[in-house]
């Protein structure tokens, strides 16, 4: 079959679980940018920079808890992380969900303890990093710090992107299209996908009930723009979603 | 489009072998007691945490039956005393509160069942004060196609019983009638009049329920074609919207009631064949479109027009229009079906009351779904409502290639090819008119549980 597989499904297109010692794995956030750096990873082991490889955690399971002190941050190699705080009040805020070859903890970076919870949403494998060790090699290697201050805006343009008045509708349409691109980038079907996470869990990212999460999920399927199959969905008229989602996208 | 089904005495009798019906696959023998109240509870929570959860449907089991039908294979408690119905929905209470709890408010119950045993043990009055249980409980879905349907014994309810519970909100009844021939009805202690019989569907009708089934049996101790040409007269003479023929399986040793059966009495396999030919040739003969499974319909009701444009299902309370949803059943033996889970309640009157008294989720056993249980379920839930194998929406839908994921089955429906059951094409697999009335037979070459051909099997035949 030459069809990219359908998200958590994985092949050796999409999977981060297909390096070795000697290899990265190919969707691994960092590798391009230490290979151009002539870094590989055995070197990478060597420098004891690469920790470990973590999981396979099962749903539910932490990888991290706020307060916990922060020494490393880690990239997803399979499955969803979800990562919240509570506030005062013991409501949870979801933060983000973070699909393979996107890393994690990175908000933690400017302090000593993590300042979010860490999640498995489903069978998660990850690759721990350690971060004084990978700071010091990135202040030898521009490359790699470029790639960590990538990395690091695009968490913060994630939590940007749901800070205006948008509707429901248009939350909606800008949240499939971004796993879409997400999962396409790492070898998946942009097309179809499972929503590994839960309707309350997507409700209450998009600030939205989780009601309101089937509500509207519901009339973008009698309307065509999706298809709905238990947590699979199919995007069936990509323009008429962008075009729903484009006052959130364009900011 | 409605296909229709070719007798072939031949091809019955050969293919008379034992299997499941596929209410569900996996079927219930592979229902495991490690499945307990836990994993009933996790299902679902999962089912909840789905985009756009699945609406429910709830089955009411009643075990009662003031005398035992001796062909019964029903799970039922036989009693005159109508204190055990008291205590009964006393422990039902308990149980719709603790199962409405495992859902969330949102997800609407757009169908509600009441089986058994004898729902209709219970008084009108009774069963009205179930519906409303259910109602505060569940969110009973306001929508027109909502359904609420019950099992009746037209021997014990009144026409003006029928009113109340049209006033209650019923929309289906399902009528046992077996056989009308008096000496069948002796033979398998169920004697009920004819005119008794009439006036209750009429009474259905009366009151606005939208449709009325009658469920027949063949194979029954004395039967006779001319004795069951004439039930077949007298029940088309009335109409009912749905008729079910069911085939007798005598299985005494699995179902103590058929022991006071006179096994000589039973008809020969080969009288068999001519009254489940008599029935279909009468039916068809007579309009009724045959659905499958023992299952025909008129042309214009809902299980024809939903089997015409492709939106049929079937589920344990047997084929609906109602899309998938989650079953939620409640009661002794009763069977629930909730994400990717099947599970049963206690099968005895006595474990279902201890559990309950006990403030737990009265589940015994049960089964999680595996990803390839879910593709083969889907493949023949297909087959048992459309009569063919969607090759191509399996593919996609599941990342398969058919040919090479189904290779043994393929080999399996051989067979079944070269005897004209099935046409097996790339894209397509389907039942010929021949093969629609062995739809088990084309199943069971999917089902990955079945026990090895010649050993022991816990199934009745197939017709």
């Amino acid at each position: 079959m030459t069809r990219p597989p359908v998200f958590p499904h994985a092949d050796a297109r999409s999977i981060a679980d297909d390096g070795d010692d000697a290899t990265f794995c190919t969707t691994c956030a960092f590798s391009s940018a230490c290979l151009e750096e002539g870094v590989d990873k055995r070197e990478l082991r060597e420098l004891h920079v690469l920790v470990d490889h973590v999981g396979p955690l099962a749903a539910g399971e932490h990888v991290f808890r706020k307060g916990d002190p922060f020494d490393a941050i880690a990239a997803v190699r399979a499955g969803t992380v979800k990562t919240y705080v509570n506030d005062p009040d013991g409501n949870e805020r979801v933060l983000g969900f973070h699909l393979p070859g996107e890393v994690i903890g990175l908000d933690g970076v400017d302090g000593e303890r993590y300042p979010c919870n860490a999640v498995a949403l489903d069978t998660v494998m990850l690759c721990r990093f350690s971060f004084p060790r990978m700071s010091a090699l990135a202040a030898r290697l521009p490359g790699l710090q470029h790639q960590l201050f990538r990395l690091m805006s695009r968490n913060i343009g994630a939590a940007v992107r749901l800070g205006n008045d948008a509707t429901a509708d248009q939350r909606m349409a800008a949240f499939l299209l971004g796993l879409s691109e997400r999962l396409a980038s790492r070898g998946f079907s942009a097309a179809r996908f499972h929503l590994t996470m839960s309707r309350a869990d997507i409700g209450n990212h998009l600030r939205l009930a989780p009601e309101t999460v089937s509500r509207v999920l519901k009339r973008f399927q009698d309307d065509g723009l999706v298809d709905l199959d238990r947590r699979e969905v199919e995007l069936r008229r990509l323009d008429e979603l962008r075009a729903l989602a484009a006052p959130i996208l364009s900011t | 489009m409605a296909r229709a089904c070719t007798f072939d005495a031949d091809l019955l009798r050969r293919y008379d072998r034992p299997g499941p019906r596929y209410t569900s696959y996996p079927t219930a023998p592979q229902f495991s007691p490690s499945f307990g109240e836990d994993e009933l509870r996790r299902a679902a929570h999962e089912s909840n945490a789905e985009p756009v959860p699945r609406p429910l449907s709830v089955y009411v089991h009643v075990p009662f039956c003031t005398s035992p039908c001796f062909y019964c294979g029903c799970n039922r408690v036989i009693t005159r005393d109508v204190s055990n119905g008291v205590a009964y929905l006393t422990r039902l209470e308990k149980e719709i509160a603790m199962a409405s709890a495992l859902f969330d408010d949102d997800r609407e119950a757009v169908q509600l069942h009441f089986g058994g045993g004898t729902p209709n043990f219970l008084s009108t009055t009774q069963i009205a004060d179930v519906v409303a249980s259910i109602g505060r409980r569940f969110r009973l879905s306001g929508r027109r196609d909502r359904d609420i349907s019950i099992e009746l014994d037209p021997r014990a309810i009144t026409p003006d019983e029928v009113g109340a519970l049209a006033a209650t909100g019923f929309t289906r009844a399902s009528l046992g009638v077996q056989d009308f021939d008096p000496d069948v009805q002796r033979a398998v202690n169920r004697v009920q009049g004819v005119a008794e019989t009439i006036a209750v569907l009429d009474a259905c009708r009366r009151h606005g329920m939208r449709s009325v089934n009658v469920d027949l049996i063949y194979g029954l101790p004395r039967q006779t074609t001319a004795g069951f040409a004439t039930t077949l007269a007298t029940v088309i003479g009335a109409r009912p919207d749905r008729i079910a023929v069911y085939g007798y399986a005598h299985l005494p040793q699995l179902f103590k009631a058929q022991r006071q059966i006179d096994a000589t009495e039973l008809p020969s396999a080969e009288a068999k064949l001519d009254l489940l030919a008599l029935a279909i040739e009468t039916l068809t003969g007579a309009g009724y479109v045959y659905i499958g499974m023992d299952h025909f319909a008129l042309p214009d009701d809902e299980l024809a027009l939903a089997q015409a444009n492709g939106t049929l299902h079937r589920n344990f309370m047997g084929y609906t229009t109602h899309a998938d949803t989650d079953l939620v059943g409640l009661g002794v033996s009763a069977i629930s079906h909730v994400g990717s889970s099947f599970s049963q309640n206690p099968r005895d009157l006595a474990g279902w009351s201890s559990a309950i008294d006990a403030d737990r989720l009265p589940v015994c056993r049960g089964v999680r779904l595996s990803a390839d249980d879910e593709l083969r379920a889907a493949l023949i839930q297909h087959l048992m409502c459309h009569g063919e194998v969607p090759v191509a929406a399996l593919e996609r839908r599941h990342d398969i290639v058919f040919a090479e994921y189904f290779a043994d089955a393929c080999e399996r429906l051989a067979p079944l090819v070269e005897d004209g059951l099935v046409t097996l094409r790339p894209d397509r697999i389907a039942a010929t008119s021949r093969g629609r009335l062995l739809l088990r037979n084309i199943a069971m070459c999917f089902d990955r549980y079945l026990p090895a051909p010649g050993a022991a099997s816990p199934y009745s035949r197939a017709i």
